[in-house]
């Protein structure tokens, strides 16, 4: 896994790279702006998702940054 | 949503967002922009898009489960299913800072694993038959099984128990089952947003019955790169204790010696062995959104979590098969028994994990959709790897529709101390042997005592002497089990921890009402198969579904204000100006107002609790334990225990729309959560009435809890008559059976308890109709009301045979004005409710008043003091609170029932 995690990594941070020479006014950003380009447009559905995986999975809480306990024991 | 108010980067707006900017030239609209971009209110959002307007969210889902591979053996038990609510709210204290909060509440019941042994085993899912039919299955987790000399499992029929001969590998959960238990969550936040910048902290808790947890949460942003990039982090902590009640029924059965010196008993002789542990889990998350294009955006962040504590799960067991070296040495058997024992999950005290996020979102013009694209990797020092990819396609469909479906696979690894069951070539308890080779006993009456015997007849004691018959008759051999160092360090059957795949997908439905009101529902439908692990998969003995859906309503504050809803005052903030706010009922009042114009709408929450605890009382005084257990249960079974307390939570939301001036129509929906516990009875000699033969018992400090969905209100609301400081109307309303009434006891020591008791039961399970004349005036700072109501249920029975009382109501209250936005009120209440008709048809636990039907209803005199506010201005102008306590004066009880308490009314509302 360690062998193919490191070359992932390495894209990743030439994409972020490469993104800095991007430039898109802002009169240009209607799009970006819409609803549907939301990061998470339905919250009240992922929140809801992620706690059903979590209570049935065993990858770190989805919405860890929100914090929130309890113990899925069923 | 929101972003039309903070991220409406085509049209440049003026000020009171009236009119828009004719756009001449580039150049002109650059240095407007340019501008803009140092003004407050971010015409330029935030690449993360992390500013959501003022709004509260009501949502009620269902997660249910489908059944669990028990190879032919009925379970008797359904499988899981939760039911959960939530609310949350956002609101702008100022320009740039926020305050949200969140409260989730899930109950869930049902069948789980207990552990994971051989199919072949002796118990496992032991058949239960009735006339020579299989009708269900109990969990016997200490079982025998039967081994070849490469110790693969002699199968046995799952049905009949009986030996196959052949070899089977196959691996079987053993399923026991819960009652239901709740858990609440509530959350707080604040945020303050820069220009370029924004700050967030929160916090909160969670409570269950053994498993508490506190929380708490910082976090930032920054945009540079001319709000091209964003920079995302933050970081987290999550405190959590562990009781968890060792379930009275299984205890006996489960090895816990590791866990010795974690268990206390809490509540003496007749209440519960606890385990406790606790468990601190700190996380940090750091993250880049960056804009790639004007269609794309990507968004990326890693994870570092690290946990340390008690990260078991304490309801799970390790099957160990115990085979005796004895055996297993000796060549000339063919077929060796081990002996299967359950022991509580043992796993490592700290794991590390880290995650990789990263998403990728497109806007594909030609719909004017936009397409998600995630992918997840996540590594721990468990040996847990996780691969997650998921899709959706949000699609607004016009007519304010968006449909988005969705579609997610994922896969783990299994923990590197996962299996389904163990082997230890050990026996699990044998008799104490000393170093002289002789058998070690012990005295019946005082084990500190030893004795050595070589032969089993004559004894000697610790100092060598022969000592004689008499003595050596109190001997009995001590035993030794099995020794701990020869087990893994670490073990676990839990499923979650195993190697699978899961694939899902569903989709997710919102409609735009009017005037800032969302509708949104979403479903899921969920496989988990052993067999769609990537790179491998094992035995499919724990592969399930589940499907999940959810109903939201989402209350868009801002939107009402600033955008074109019809009634909007584009120049006028203030919400409350457009209504005329006459005066309220107090909170407790039901159906007591009426909406002012035609097309108005409001929705409100309502939460009641009611509190019963305390003396048990007959008719209007208390009464000893010694009349209860004569006279409270029935001629022929003696009441064995009482209740000492029961709590009723309700949470209800209220839409109310007029479509014309004289006529409101209502809905309610109602989710209902309830607590109680019971104690035993004792005769006036201090002994407990004897447990008739095959009847439930109740033990242990844990109590009984329910709670899910309960009857749906629809009423219609007419005016009889306004004139100025006068108004009266009647409500037809009607309560829909939506509430459960056939909610079922776990099975304990051994006996299934059957249906609760009534009063815990969700609803009344019939159509009720439920008609109110009400009442209210007002003068100057005085008013004053009055409503008489009731409940006639339109039933003979529900499905479960039986019908609640019906209901009258009468009372009558005045207020006064504190302030011109508070009003404070006393109120007299009398109730009327009678019996419960007829009786359960199905077995019930019958062991206290509360599971007999003449012990329900009854008169009650109440008095109520309330307030209510509505804000008048500002920001939140256009709310409405109220409370009411209400607290008995006099009872007259039919039967035998605990004593009133009181009740608590609080309601929040807002009109559009």
């Amino acid at each position: 896994m360690k062998t193919y995690l490191l070359p992932k990594l390495l894209l990743i941070a030439v994409c972020i790279g490469l993104m800095g020479c991007v430039n898109v006014s802002p009169w240009e950003r209607g799009n970006l702006a819409k609803p549907s380009m939301e990061i998470d447009p339905n919250p009240l559905q992922s929140e809801f998702q992620s706690h059903n995986y979590s209570s049935r999975e065993a990858a770190p809480s989805h919405k860890s940054s929100s914090g929130g306990g309890g113990c899925g024991c069923y | 949503m929101q972003q039309h108010t903070h991220k409406a980067p085509l049209q440049l707006v003026n000020k009171d967002c009236s009119q828009t900017i004719p756009v001449k030239s580039k150049n002109v609209l650059h240095a407007l922009t340019s501008a803009a971009l140092v003004l407050p209110g971010l015409l330029i959002p935030s690449p993360a898009q992390t500013a959501p307007g003022d709004r509260i969210n009501f949502q009620y889902g269902r997660y249910e489960e489908g059944a669990r591979n028990l190879y032919g053996v009925p379970s008797k038990y359904n499988p899981i299913s939760a039911d959960v609510l939530h609310g949350s709210g956002i609101f702008s204290l100022t320009d740039r800072t926020k305050f949200s909060f969140g409260y989730t509440q899930d109950t869930w019941s049902g069948a789980t694993p207990i552990t994971t042994t051989p199919l072949a085993t002796d118990g496992g899912n032991r058949p239960l038959t009735l006339n020579q039919v299989v009708v269900g299955a109990s969990p016997l987790i200490n079982s025998n099984v039967l081994l070849d000399r490469n110790l693969d499992p002699i199968g046995r029929d799952p049905l009949t128990k009986q030996s196959t001969g052949i070899v089977d590998p196959r691996s079987v959960h053993v399923m026991s089952s819960a009652s239901p238990e709740t858990r609440r969550q509530a959350s707080f936040g604040l945020s303050h947003e820069w220009n370029e910048a924004a700050i967030h902290v929160s916090g909160g808790f969670s409570r269950e019955k053994d498993y508490k947890s506190s929380f708490g949460n910082i976090g930032g942003r920054l945009d540079f790169n001319q709000k091209l990039t964003a920079v995302k982090f933050n970081g987290g902590y999550t405190s959590s204790d562990i009781g968890a009640i060792l379930d009275h029924d299984s205890l006996p059965y489960i090895t816990k010696t590791a866990y010795q010196d974690q268990i206390i008993r809490k509540g003496g002789a007749a209440g519960s062995d606890v385990l406790q542990g606790n468990r601190h889990d700190w996380v940090a998350n750091l993250g880049v959104t960056q804009i790639l294009s004007k269609n794309s955006l990507l968004d990326t962040s890693i994870g570092y979590t690290h946990s340390n504590g008690f990260m078991e799960n304490p309801y799970k067991a390790m099957s160990v098969i115990f085979i005796d070296p004895g055996d297993f040495n000796n060549q000339q058997t063919g077929f060796i028994n081990g002996q299967v024992r359950a022991l509580i999950e043992q796993r490592p005290d700290i794991r590390n994990q880290v995650a990789l996020n990263t998403k990728y979102i497109h806007h594909i013009s030609p719909f004017n959709a936009a397409l998600h694209l995630g992918y997840r990797l996540s590594i721990d020092d468990w040996g847990v790897n996780t691969h997650t990819f998921d899709a959706s396609w949000v699609q607004p469909l016009g007519n304010n529709w968006t449909l988005t479906p969705r579609i997610r696979y994922y896969s783990q690894d299994t923990a590197n101390f996962y299996s389904d069951y163990l082997f230890s070539r050990q026996a699990f308890s044998k008799p104490l042997v000393d170093a002289q080779g002789r058998q070690v006993f012990i005295d019946r009456n005082n084990p500190n005592v030893q004795y050595f015997s070589s032969d089993g007849f004559s004894f000697f004691d610790q100092n060598g002497n022969l000592v004689d018959d008499t003595i050596a008759q109190a001997a009995r051999p001590q035993f030794v089990t099995y020794d701990a160092g020869l087990l893994p360090k670490n073990f676990s059957s839990d499923h979650r921890l195993a190697g699978f795949g899961a694939l899902s997908g569903g989709f997710t439905l919102t409609k735009r009402l009017w005037k800032g009101v969302d509708l949104e529902t979403g479903f899921e439908y969920y496989t988990r198969a052993s067999s769609m692990q990537i790179g491998s998969g094992g035995s499919s003995f724990a592969d399930f579904d589940y499907y999940v859906a959810n109903a939201a309503i989402k209350l868009d504050m801002e939107r009402i204000d600033t955008l074109g809803s019809p009634l909007a005052l584009p120049h006028d903030k203030s919400h409350a100006s457009k209504h005329a706010f006459h005066k309220t009922p107090p909170a407790g009042i039901m159906f007591g107002h009426m909406l002012d114009n035609k097309g108005d709408f409001m929705v409100g929450y309502r939460f009641m609790l009611n509190k019963t605890n305390g003396q048990m009382q007959q008719g209007t005084h208390a009464v000893i334990d010694q009349t209860i257990i004569d006279q409270g249960c029935s001629d022929t079974i003696p009441c064995r225990f009482t209740p000492t307390h029961m709590n009723m939570h309700m949470h209800m939301i209220d839409i109310m729309y007029a479509p014309t001036k004289w006529l409101n129509v209502m809905l309610m929906p109602t989710f209902m959560d309830m607590n109680m516990n019971l104690r035993n009875l004792f005769k006036l000699d201090g002994t407990v009435p004897a447990t008739p033969p095959g009847s439930h018992s109740h033990s242990g400090i844990g109590g009984h809890e329910t709670g899910a969905i309960g009857d749906t209100y629809l009423s219609a609301l007419v005016k009889l008559f306004q004139i100025p400081g006068h108004r009266a109307h009647i409500n037809i309303g009607f309560s829909a059976p939506t509430g459960r009434v056939d909610i079922e006891q776990r099975r304990a020591h051994r006996i299934d308890p059957g249906l609760i008791h009534f009063g815990m039961q969700l609803g009344s399970g019939t159509w009720d109709f439920m008609p109110s004349l009400t009442y209210t005036g007002e003068k100057k700072r005085l008013s004053w009301g009055a409503q008489i109501g009731g409940t006639k249920r339109m039933e003979e029975k529900n499905k479960s045979g039986y019908r609640l009382g019906d209901l009258f109501q009468a009372s009558a209250w005045g207020g006064i004005d504190l302030a011109p936005w508070l009003t404070a009120s006393a109120r007299g209440i009398y109730t009327w409710q009678g019996a419960i008709q007829r009786d359960f048809d199905a077995p019930s636990s019958r062991i206290g008043p509360m599971d007999f039907p003449q012990n329900y209803g009854g008169q009650f005199w109440d008095i109520g003091f309330g307030l209510n506010a509505t804000i008048p201005r500002g920001r939140f102008a256009g709310n409405r609170f109220g409370f009411e306590w209400i607290q008995p004066v006099s009872n007259d009880f039919n039967g035998f029932q605990l004593d009133r308490k009181g009740s608590l009314a609080a309601t929040w509302s807002y009109q559009f």
